[in-house]
């Protein structure tokens, strides 16, 4: 289970609301703690996608690192991954399938017209075939 | 001994250690290392066949290895390894490339790429999802736009504005003998398309500038370079570093050729390598340099692969590397490149954020209007040359070109003395004569005149436009080249 505290949540559909219609995407910092996952920091990151970002996101690795590097200096975890569908819903596509990674928490955004309407929270798994859906819990 | 970091969520295979201390000498071995100690990790960061998984990349410190020396790279006791894995994604269901499906008559005709299993179809459908952006149909832009119509790249843009001459058929063999006075553009382009009616062709009839250059470019995915002059060179570079957009560069010289791919992730640019242009005039051109006609062929098939390989991700793309082809040797060469931190344009810090003047960079004063040139007290017009030597004026014509031109056509009256032994033969003149000194367009004459004008001659004259005017004004008889 992954539960996202108030301030990284707002934080983060603020910052997909900012992006619309473009995507955005970020990172995720927080505790863990056996099979849950508490959010308390949102991070975000530039989408450096080269070219129309309407329906493309992409981290620079340096950025991941960077996330990381913050997390570790503030005793926290690196936990996942977030980026915006803007006027689409919020399933795991074959373009997030085929760059995700397992190790992560990838939560999807769904936004329309600029306005927050639904989102998920996925688990690739090692083979980049298929997502499991986490359970997402906001405030 | 070196580190390696471990990412959260793979800590539950490393008893909870958010760094681990390993062995080795490389990153091959240390990470070997981390594997032997906590065998649980091994799934997460290798495949079955031992391959570092496609989504993980590993860092020596703030350097992504790939653009080192792999797992080769040497670690020191002070270096800390980490594990990054790359991520992207996006709401589009499927990439362009696999939106694409291939025709029957494009199955057929790509048959000889489907079979490769590093290409197949997946990969010939990224070849016409790709879009590519050739500078110049020259020289480069001949085997280029050629060989990638073939290959099936589904948009092919070219950026050129110049007519096809008699001079550029001995190695831009995109162009005919038919074609002599027609657009480079529609040329090339009828070349093309007669090759493969699948593809698209964009022309962009004009001369790249600060102005137009991102808008251009923007909608390419790889911007092929085969320009033959600096401030392009540099404005090709910039936008390419600005729009994040690799450039797949080359250039020739005579028996010389380059290759290289500039601001492709993470890797240099050309400011890089060359952080400052060379003085205008110091590096001569094709046409003042010549080169030899198959050169552009090698060189510009080498852009060509380097370009089909980064559109099907396959390979080890040009990346950090310079290669140096000698075709008299017929030795290639490899100098390493490395991103520069400092670099003003892609480097931590860039100073250039916006495109600049790039013939002011490059120390060229914008051209001037003909007229304006001749009316220059320094210049004197082919046609007054002519008369003067009609009326038997008493005056000195020296030609400063190298003696193979002088052997290719020549003005008789006038006295052979190649600019580089110019300087040295000064004292062979009377300071007080008229001299008239003139070369192939003028450019090599205008710098004899100078060192005659720094050695106190008073009246020193440049024929304007070289043998090249005097064969167009004055004799046509006399070849030009």
């Amino acid at each position: 289970m992954i539960h996202i505290e108030s301030e990284p949540w707002r934080a983060m559909l603020s910052h997909a609301r900012a992006t619309y219609p473009n995507e955005c995407c970020g990172a995720m910092l927080g505790v863990i703690d056996g099979d849950t996952k508490t959010v308390s920091e949102a991070m975000a990151l530039e989408n450096a996608f080269a070219g129309a970002q309407a329906a493309r996101y992409e981290l620079r690795p340096e950025d991941l690192l960077a996330a990381d590097k913050a997390a570790r200096e503030r005793k926290m975890d690196l936990i996942g991954i977030y980026h915006s569908h803007p006027d689409c819903d919020a399933y795991f596509s074959q373009t997030d399938l085929k760059n995700s990674c397992p190790w992560y928490s990838f939560v999807v955004l769904s936004i329309r017209e600029g306005q927050f309407h639904h989102a998920n929270s996925w688990l690739p798994n090692f083979d980049q075939t298929e997502a499991a859906k986490e359970e997402l819990k906001y405030e | 001994m070196p580190k390696v970091l471990i990412p959260t969520p793979l800590r539950q295979f490393t008893s909870k250690q958010d760094a681990v201390t390993v062995s080795g000498a490389t990153v091959g071995e240390a990470l070997a290392a981390l594997t032997a100690q906590h065998p649980d990790l091994r799934k997460q960061i290798f495949t079955e066949e031992g391959k570092v998984r496609s989504f993980v990349n590993v860092y020596l410190n703030d350097e992504d290895i790939r653009y080192l020396r792999k797992s080769d790279t040497a670690v020191k006791e002070s270096d800390t390894i980490s594990l990054v894995p790359s991520i992207a994604g996006g709401s589009a269901l499927a990439t362009p490339s696999e939106a694409q499906p291939l025709s029957k008559d494009e199955i057929l005709r790509y048959s000889r790429h489907l079979i490769i299993p590093e290409v197949g179809i997946e990969g010939q459908q990224k070849l016409k999802a790709a879009k590519v952006l050739l500078i110049g149909a020259g020289g480069l832009g001949a085997p280029l736009g050629l060989y990638l119509a073939a290959a099936g790249v589904g948009r092919l843009g070219m950026v050129d504005f110049d007519v096809v001459d008699f001079t550029n058929l001995q190695r831009q063999v995109i162009h005919s003998t038919a074609d002599v006075g027609r657009k480079k553009l529609d040329s090339a382009a009828a070349k093309m398309q007669a090759i493969n009616p699948h593809i698209e062709i964009v022309k962009h009839e004009t001369a790249l500038s600060s102005e137009n250059a991102l808008d251009i470019l923007k909608d390419y995915d790889i911007v092929v370079d085969g320009t033959d002059n600096f401030p392009t060179r540099y404005l090709v570079n910039d936008a390419c570093v600005l729009l994040g957009k690799p450039n797949v560069y080359g250039s020739i010289f005579r028996f010389e050729g380059q290759a290289t791919i500039f601001a492709y992730q993470g890797g240099p640019c050309y400011r890089c390598l060359y952080p400052e242009p060379p003085p205008p005039g110091l590096v001569p051109s094709c046409a003042e340099g010549g080169v030899l006609g198959i050169l552009p062929g090698t060189v510009g098939l080498i852009q060509a692969t380097e370009t089909v390989k980064l559109i099907l991700g396959i390979g080890e793309p040009l990346v950090g590397r310079l290669l140096l082809y000698d075709a008299l040797g017929l030795r290639f060469r490899e100098l390493k490149l490395r991103r520069n931190p400092e670099c003003p344009v892609c480097g931590d810090h860039p100073t250039v954020t916006k495109l600049i003047d790039y013939q002011q960079f490059c120390g060229i004063p914008h051209a001037q209007p003909a007229q304006e040139t001749q009316m220059n007290s320094g210049e004197i017009d082919v046609t007054e040359v002519k008369a003067k030597l009609d009326r038997g004026d008493n005056f000195v014509l020296i030609d400063v070109r190298e003696p193979h031109e002088y052997r290719i056509c020549n003005i008789p009256a006038a006295k052979l003395v190649p600019l580089g032994e110019f300087p040295r033969r000064v004292g062979e003149f009377d300071p007080n004569a008229e001299i008239v000194i003139h070369c192939k367009m003028g450019g090599r004459s205008a710098k004899a005149c100078a060192v005659l004008r720094q050695a106190g001659f008073l009246n020193v004259r440049n024929m304007t436009g070289g043998i090249l005017a005097w064969a167009d004004k004055v004799d046509p008889t006399v070849p030009k080249y």
